[in-house]
């Protein structure tokens, strides 16, 4: 942008009579010759940062810029800038737990934002099974991922835009692991599952399903057949309770009640159903068995407060008619010798002090049991894994496969260096988004070791903020929505968000459905947001770290030196001639997307 | 909703009667100003809440700046005309004079701001009723000041105000009374959008804040060059007594109202003329009737510009006359009527002047009935000479 630079050419204006005068008190010539940027010691700069939202999430979704486009209308573009960092919206704004909308800065002014919701409307905006558009060609390596949950997924995926030949395995008949075989239809509909494969499938990625490595196809056949391996098969079997009983006819594992329930296989379902454990399986077995017409109680030996799975979910079981019983351990599971209900015999227990989890210990009791009367039992008290291939390693290393900082398993004796792992079986939080982060983490470490270079050093340049979750986008070098340098370690807290500029507006609720009609059947009950809806939620982002062209920078700017870039250029620019450092746009940036850096600093060098 | 503003949304009702405050809103909004900035005092308060409410409904499509001052409201507005931008703002008394600091720089800068101030009294003591010293001591600001006696002036005013302003570039101030204009209702015709359109024409300055094309703005003037800009300035206001009348005739062809800049009532024989503005007017003009049909020979000179000074009109209006008594509803400390002296002024170069009889009256909002004006005419006539000290009309003693 120019300025009218009356310099060129001037000559000293004379006044010589009254009549020379202009109407009013204004100058004719021109002061640009005094640039008053010499003054400066310390100088501001366009500097888009990371929310809290993104660095809350542990994969590092880039949850702004699409908030951005769903304001602008833009939905399909919203989708698929969503699914640079995070591959499955349609999903994840079904399933995650979240962990954005802990950390949103908004919540400091009224509510945090709705994000997953706002994920979800993205993800239902196109069809499924479009693969990504301009896939790259093939470099000619391959990778062979094992186990088709959300982190074999989502290394599928990004291995995939990094130009790999990826061939997926997956032990059951069907895809997706516990997204298909674990989460309840009444929070992720199957046919999400199924689309999404179609999507990958018409990506080039080969599904084979039925196909168990260890027991279909050997790991060193793989370890020959692909240049890579990812190991994500997960933790899908469930911990046994360690009491006399529990292998009797009554009782059944809360990941087993789900699989079959999702696998429409035969199920003998009793009337009373106890459920013990108190995580996300609990719950969601509980739910299920619930719908399935049973009376459910959830026994737990530690408070409501300690429960591991979601308050969402528990809030959500209560009003359907799921009952909880605290601060009770199982003993033993005594069958009824004619037939008909068995009783949970279980100990009353206390809490005693904290231990490695922060939660006070249970302690029991002694002596102070009762029995809870049922005619089937489920056991949800946590995952192991179970693979074949590295049964040893997992022995020898607590269930868990360690990986080096690569991601790489050592200790296999094959195809060194060339097999890695990630997701639940290496010990990451069980979580969906979890997962999906892993998936992208390993796809960047094994496209890292096919060209040669450091993958730690990589890792500190794309992680965002101090971790964990990661930029694809910086990996690949794409430009960010705003065209406007980018530093993804600053990340903005609420003291640097200026609140006094953002008016107070209550969250959008999409509509509900009664518990009562919700128990009834697994259809989904959560709506997504309408287009209205979600604008206006959208519309609550306040793009902490990143520049929206509010203006407040230019309209303060005391020295007229924040000059707008121009016809369709993002953003705005600094006349470092005539700025003089004194701070006022970085003051009142209502979102701290301005940064003062010393006078030495040369701009781009963050 | 109160019912006269949903009307304002829908279509406006050609005569209504309303508040001198209410008058004010409509002819700013007729004007199709952009920027208000306002502090509320007491009685101009219901004009800002009134454009406040017209700026949230989008009746008014202007920018509303919040202030905690008189002197800021009107710096603000100072600010966006200087952007090219047509601004208003309102006060009264003790608010006027908060800004006076700043009404010589909006004059000084040439902006052709309109301010309508409802003259109140002076504290102290605190006194919330008409009475002219406010603005009768801002005479020296360079402002234009009009006087009126309606609700209806009030709101054509407000137009003609800025259809001046951007001619001369001077700042116009629109005075009215407290309580007697600005609270009572009174009959008014409100003009159509589109014939305001007609007459005033928007706004388009030569110079303005523009990033693109920076200039100063009331920057440093030398011994050298002030002396030249103050001049300027000066022929500027006087050049007011020829723009002026041309376009009263303009507003009197369009909306078949006439605002002399001094008007004359029953004049052409008049022994004694009095001469006074703001609503003692309308009492006086009873008086005036009632003195006629007694036999005396008394006419009204209604003073609506007071600056620039239109001493020739003046001199025509009232030469002719035997004896000329000026009320006055101000008082300047040490002087006496402030009206009274720039007539005694006005008349010097005559060499056959009338007597100036100079009237305090009404005071700190004081009522003056028609039976007053009658007793000032009867002191008047009764008296042969003026003497040195001004008629303290109801003074107790």
């Amino acid at each position: 942008m120019e300025r009218n630079d009356r310099k060129k050419g001037s000559v000293p204006y004379e006044f010589k009579t009254w009549r020379d005068f202009p109407p009013m008190n204004v100058s004719l010539g021109t002061m640009l010759h005094n640039r008053t940027g010499s003054w400066r010691f310390i100088k501001p700069i366009y500097e888009d940062k990371i929310p809290s939202c993104q660095a809350g999430c542990p994969a590092g979704n880039d949850i702004e810029a699409w908030t951005k486009l769903i304001q602008r209308g833009e939905y399909e573009r919203a989708y698929w800038y969503l699914k640079r960092e995070e591959p499955f919206p349609a999903i994840l704004g079904r399933v995650c737990f979240r962990f954005c909308e802990r950390t949103c800065n908004r919540d400091t002014l009224d509510q945090q934002v709705g994000i997953r919701a706002l994920e979800r409307f993205v993800g239902d905006q196109v069809p499924l099974s479009t693969p990504y558009p301009e896939l790259p060609s093939y470099h000619g390596k391959s990778l062979g991922v094992v186990g088709s949950g959300p982190a074999g997924m989502s290394a599928a995926y990004f291995a995939r835009l990094l130009g790999f030949q990826v061939t997926v395995f997956e032990a059951m008949p069907v895809l997706g692991g516990m997204l298909r075989v674990g989460i309840p239809a009444y929070r992720l509909p199957r046919s999400i599952v199924d689309e999404e494969f179609v999507g990958l499938k018409n990506m080039g990625i080969a599904l084979e399903p039925n196909t168990a490595v260890g027991r279909d196809i050997s790991l060193d056949e793989c370890a020959h057949r692909f240049d890579y391996l990812f190991l994500a098969p997960g933790m899908h079997r469930s911990r046994s309770l360690g009491i006399s009983g529990e292998r009797g006819t009554t009782v059944i594992s809360g990941l087993d009640l789900l699989k079959k329930i999702a696998l429409g296989e035969d199920l003998q379902l009793g009337r009373k159903v106890v459920v013990v454990g108190g995580g996300n399986t609990a719950l969601d077995a509980a739910r299920s068995a619930l719908r399935l017409g049973s009376t459910v109680t959830i026994v737990y030996r530690r408070t409501e407060g300690d429960m591991p799975a979601h308050a969402e979910e528990i809030a959500e079981a209560r009003e359907e008619g799921v009952r909880f019983r605290f601060l009770a351990a199982p003993e033993c599971i005594e069958e009824n010798p004619n037939g008909g209900d068995a009783s949970l015999v279980c100990c009353t227990v206390e809490q005693g002090k904290p231990d490695e989890s922060g939660r006070r210990r249970p302690v029991k009791r002694e002596g102070e049991l009762f029995g809870v009367k049922a005619d089937t039992i489920v056991t949800a008290i946590g995952e192991e894994a179970f693979f074949d291939p590295c049964a040893e390693i997992l022995k020898k290393n607590n269930g868990v496969l360690r990986v080096d900082q690569e991601l790489r398993v050592d200790a296999l004796g094959i195809a060194t260096g060339r097999i890695f792992a990630g997701g639940d079986i290496i010990g990451a939080p069980h979580t969906v988004v979890h997962g999906i982060a892993a998936g992208k983490r390993a796809a960047i470490a094994v496209d890292c070791h096919r060209k040669g270079v450091p993958f730690s050093e990589i890792i500190r340049r794309i992680t965002i903020g101090e971790g964990p979750g990661i930029s694809f986008s910086a990996y690949k070098g794409w430009e960010p929505l705003n065209a406007v340098s980018r530093n993804l370690k600053s990340v903005v807290r609420p003291e640097q968000v200026v609140y006094d500029y953002f008016e107070r507006a209550p969250g959008i609720q999409s509509g509900g459905i009664s518990a009562a009609e919700r128990r009834k059947n697994f259809s989904p009950y959560e709506e997504t947001l309408t287009a209205v809806q979600a604008e206006k939620e959208a519309a609550r982002c306040m793009h902490c770290g990143r520049c929206t062209e509010c203006d407040n920078c230019l309209i303060l700017c005391p020295d007229v030196s924040v000059l707008v870039k121009g016809e369709g250029t993002f953003g705005y620019v600094f006349d470092y001639d005539y700025c003089k450092g004194c701070g006022i746009c970085f003051t009142e940036c209502p979102r701290h997307a301005i940064s003062l850096v010393d006078e030495e600093t040369p701009i781009g060098s963050v | 909703m109160a019912p006269h503003r949903q009307e304002i949304k829908e279509a406006v009702p050609v005569r209504q009667v309303i508040k001198g405050n209410i008058a004010v809103s409509h002819g700013v909004r007729l004007s199709r100003v952009k920027v208000i900035s306002a502090y509320p005092i007491t009685p101009q308060t219901t004009i800002v809440e009134e454009l406040s409410e017209m700026c949230a409904t989008g009746v008014l499509d202007a920018k509303f700046i919040k202030v905690e001052s008189e002197h800021s409201a009107l710096a603000a507005v100072v600010g966006s005309e200087t952007a090219g931008v047509r601004s208003f703002t309102a006060t009264s008394g003790q608010g006027l004079l908060l800004m006076h600091e700043v009404l010589h720089w909006a004059a000084g800068a040439r902006l052709p701001i309109v301010l309508t101030n409802v003259n109140r009294a002076v504290a102290p003591g605190w006194n919330i009723w008409a009475d002219q010293t406010d603005s009768a001591s801002q005479r020296d600001t360079g402002w234009i000041q009009i006087y009126c006696e309606s609700n209806q002036e009030v709101l054509d005013s407000v137009i003609m105000g800025y259809r001046l302003a951007e001619e001369v570039l001077l700042p116009v101030m629109v005075i009215y009374d407290a309580f007697f204009l600005s609270h009572t209702s009174e009959v008014v015709d409100i003009p159509e959008v589109s014939e305001v359109d007609a007459y005033l024409p928007p706004f388009e300055p030569e110079y303005r804040l523009d990033v693109r094309d920076p200039r100063m703005f009331g920057g440093m003037m030398s011994p050298d060059y002030y002396y030249e800009g103050r001049y300027v300035m000066h022929r500027s206001s006087r050049d007011v007594l020829h723009v002026y009348p041309r376009m009263c005739r303009e507003f009197q062809e369009r909306f078949e109202r006439n605002y002399d800049l001094c008007e004359r009532y029953r004049t052409e024989d008049a022994d004694l003329i009095i001469m006074t503005a703001g609503t003692i007017s309308s009492v006086c003009r009873i008086a005036v009737d009632r003195a006629r049909e007694a036999g005396k020979r008394v006419g009204l000179v209604k003073l609506r510009l007071f600056r620039p000074v239109p001493d020739a009109h003046w001199r025509d209006a009232l030469g002719s006359a035997a004896r000329v008594a000026v009320i006055d509803r101000n008082l300047s400390a040490g002087l006496g009527g402030v009206f009274a002296s720039e007539v005694k002024n006005a008349l010097f170069p005559l060499t056959k002047r009338p007597a100036v009889y100079s009237v305090i009256a009404g005071l700190g909002g004081r009522d003056v009935t028609p039976q007053d004006v009658t007793g000032i005419i009867d002191q008047v006539l009764g008296a042969d000479d003026p003497g040195e000290t001004p008629i303290f009309w109801g003074l107790r003693e």
